[in-house]
């Protein structure tokens, strides 16, 4: 696939992370090179050796207007990386419509390699524009939990999508042979050549300019949502997760069915609900209500697909946490810091 | 050159005979003013005996208009009635206060209705448009069959061209509920396709052919073409078990389950077979975007919106007219790469559609 981004003079904001398995059987940084306005930080002595863990950052706390970013992740075979931020990744004003600030991620997770990248939201600003790409090349055996979300903007500020134009696209793909230690110029993790295949690409193209006065505006399309969001899973050590996701989704309660229980019945029997899961699914369920969070999940195509929105981002961010942290298995597999963004 | 069909001689001919006939009006006329009753009952209305003759016998209008026309009726058995793309689960939604995003002012159904309807034409076009497009160049561009193809005609490489575009349509749709549905109606589609408009297609060519003696060099690009959604369609019938389009949850599990070769979505299905009907990409695109608006206008009958009479308003209406031109222009350049969803809540719509306690629609 050729790159969707024109030709840079400026090398500016590339980095490079490589994730393998050290000697002693824990996840580490073999590589680590990094370019303003980007910024990478680890933690010396890592308080978790399941997966390295990496901050994504920039200087400054966002991205100005024609900002470029393009980092390359490469997670050797049976390496788990976990990748998180502090605090959204702020997008400013851009000067005109035509400045376009980008973010170019690429990742070849090999056999046996798990990814997590769990970050905050983007938080595009009034008059921003900003595109990002965010291609996963998974050879098979591997893992991705991908968490991609993007918010109003600052509510604080009257924000509530008055940005020019948001455009976040993820794909997946199955690598064909071997994932790891491509070689060749041209090549480079998450560089997609023409033995792969495109298992999943979720795109979300949100444009202030209407193209038709008919046509409701940006914030009228958002619908009273603060913040909307993707979860993509894919590979064995998420399987769990995925399958709980999907089990969730199936154990919704039914929109427009009818109660004929009397009231009292009605609570006797949710008192009775027996384990901590149903307990816990209960109150999920309840907090879903007050707070009208939104979400389906989907299984296409090897991977599961979860969507969902919420009219406070906080809600939202509960929401998510929430699933995850009931599940569970993030933690096991990747320590507690992956989830460091979600709670 | 000096033949009587030539056409500057055809024209002059025309032109003749309606100057004749002009004339032969304007004397009729004249001779008629002075016994003119006075009160005549319309004074520019002439009388039925005094309509001019029709000039010349119209000319039969061509086949892609023909299959346009088949293409626009809402008896095209694609199934569409049973899908409403989202409206029914969004009805639904607004109705309780837990699951209402929203606010509105007033909130009948009628006024939710006339949101939604921009709002699914602008998400189909940002997520569909580019693959029919695509479809419709890919037959459009293709080089035919060329001398030294040997065996192949050329349509193996273009039924594979529209394999890798299914591909990527499938991989597109995040979504359980959509899936199905655009699964349905394309496999519905190539189902009519190959029951009844290649042997309409056939008909004609063996029609030309007759009509020019020599006969012409072997196979045509109309040929290869249907050559091409031949393979295709063996294609799918060899692909996966029945279903997998909908798919178990267990058997679409499985992380490195690779999915089917293809899966017969509506959109490139849709851009192909209208253009091996010789349908413009401009009618194509008009025509896909129509239909959808047709299917979403008769569920919001069916679910009760509105009545038959409120729902031809709807579509006749310059409103629709003008955004299906409106986002036409805006998908006219967009890559399939960059086909994204505009409306991100209808996919929560469209995705819960499955937790609906009653339904009467599958999407």
């Amino acid at each position: 696939m050729t790159s969707p981004f024109p030709k840079s003079s400026s090398v500016g904001g590339e980095g490079l992370i490589v994730a393998a398995l050290l000697p002693q059987g824990h996840s580490g940084l073999e590589a680590m090179t990094f370019q303003y306005p980007l910024k990478l930080i680890t933690a010396m002595r890592p308080p978790d050796t399941r997966s390295a863990l990496v901050f994504l950052l920039t200087y400054g706390g966002g991205l100005v207007g024609g900002d470029r970013v393009s980092l390359s992740i490469e997670v050797r075979p049976g390496a788990r990386l976990s990748l998180a931020t502090q605090g959204h990744t702020k997008i400013f004003k851009s000067p005109g419509p035509d400045v376009i600030t980008r973010q170019l991620l690429r990742v070849d997770v090999a056999a046996g390699g798990a990814l997590c990248l769990l970050p905050d939201p983007v938080q595009p600003f009034a008059e921003s524009v900003y595109e990002q790409v965010q291609v996963f090349r998974m050879a098979r055996g591997a893992s991705l939990c991908l968490l991609d979300w993007v918010t109003q903007g600052r509510r604080a500020f009257g924000e509530d999508w008055s940005f020019v134009r948001w455009a976040g696209r993820n794909e997946v793909w199955l690598a064909d042979g071997p994932g790891e230690n491509k070689t060749g110029s041209q090549g480079g993790p998450g560089v997609v050549g023409t033995g792969d295949r495109l298992l999943v690409r979720d795109s979300l193209v949100l444009d202030s300019r209407r193209a038709h006065p008919q046509l409701p505006s940006l914030r009228e399309t958002m619908h009273g949502v603060a913040v909307t969001g993707t979860l993509v899973l894919r590979g064995s050590l998420v399987k769990a997760l995925a399958d709980f996701f999907l089990a969730e989704f199936a154990a919704l309660p039914r929109l427009g069915a009818r109660d004929w229980r009397s009231e009292s019945e009605a609570k006797r029997k949710q008192q009775e609900a027996q384990t901590p899961r149903e307990r816990w699914r209960a109150e999920r369920l309840r907090m879903e209500q007050e707070n009208r969070v939104l979400w389906s999940a989907a299984s296409v195509r090897g991977c599961v697909v979860v969507k969902f929105a919420a009219p406070e981002l906080e809600a939202g961010r509960r929401w998510i946490g929430s699933m995850l942290a009931e599940e569970g298995s993030i933690a096991r597999h990747f320590g507690e810091q992956a989830l460091l963004c979600v709670r | 050159m000096d033949t009587p069909d030539d056409p500057l001689d055809c024209e002059i001919a025309e032109l003749e005979r309606k100057l004749a006939e002009a004339k032969a009006r304007a004397r009729r006329r004249q001779a008629q003013q002075p016994r003119q009753p006075p009160h005549p009952p319309h004074p520019t209305l002439p009388n039925y005996t005094d309509l001019p003759s029709p000039t010349a016998p119209p000319t039969p209008p061509s086949a892609a208009n023909h299959f346009l026309l088949l293409l626009s009726d809402s008896a095209l058995p694609l199934g569409s009635f049973a899908f409403s793309s989202g409206l029914e689960s969004y009805l639904t939604h607004q109705k309780a206060p837990t699951t209402r995003l929203h606010h509105p002012s007033s909130s009948s159904p009628f006024s939710s209705f006339s949101t939604f309807l921009p709002l699914s034409l602008s998400s189909v076009a940002a997520t569909s448009l580019p693959f029919v497009l695509a479809a419709h160049r890919l037959i459009s561009i293709h080089p035919g069959r060329s001398a030294d193809d040997g065996d192949d005609d050329g349509s193996s490489l273009l039924a594979a061209g529209l394999a890798s575009l299914d591909d990527a349509a499938d991989a597109a749709i995040p979504c359980t509920v959509a899936r199905r549905a655009s699964v349905a109606q394309g496999r519905a589609l190539l189902s009519i396709w190959e029951r009844a408009f290649a042997a309409g297609v056939a008909e004609r060519q063996r029609g030309q052919q007759e009509q020019q003696p020599p006969p012409p060099p072997p196979p045509s690009r109309d040929a290869v073409e249907v050559a091409a959604l031949k393979r295709f369609s063996a294609l799918l019938k060899g692909a996966a078990p029945p279903g997998s389009g909908s798919g178990t949850a267990a058997a679409e599990d499985e992380a490195d389950n690779d999915p089917p070769a293809v899966s017969a979505h509506l959109a490139p299905l849709f851009g192909a077979i209208s253009a091996v009907l010789g349908l413009s990409a401009e009618q194509t695109a008009y025509v896909f975007l129509l239909g959808h608006t047709k299917a979403v206008v008769s569920a919001a009958v069916r679910a009760g919106v509105f009545g038959p009479y409120q729902a031809q308003r709807t579509l006749a209406g310059a409103g629709v007219q003008e955004l299906i031109g409106a986002v036409v222009t805006r998908e006219w350049h967009t890559p399939v790469e960059e086909a994204g969803q505009t409306v991100p809540v209808l996919d929560l719509w469209v995705g819960r559609h499955e937790v609906l306690y009653s339904r009467i629609f599958n999407s």
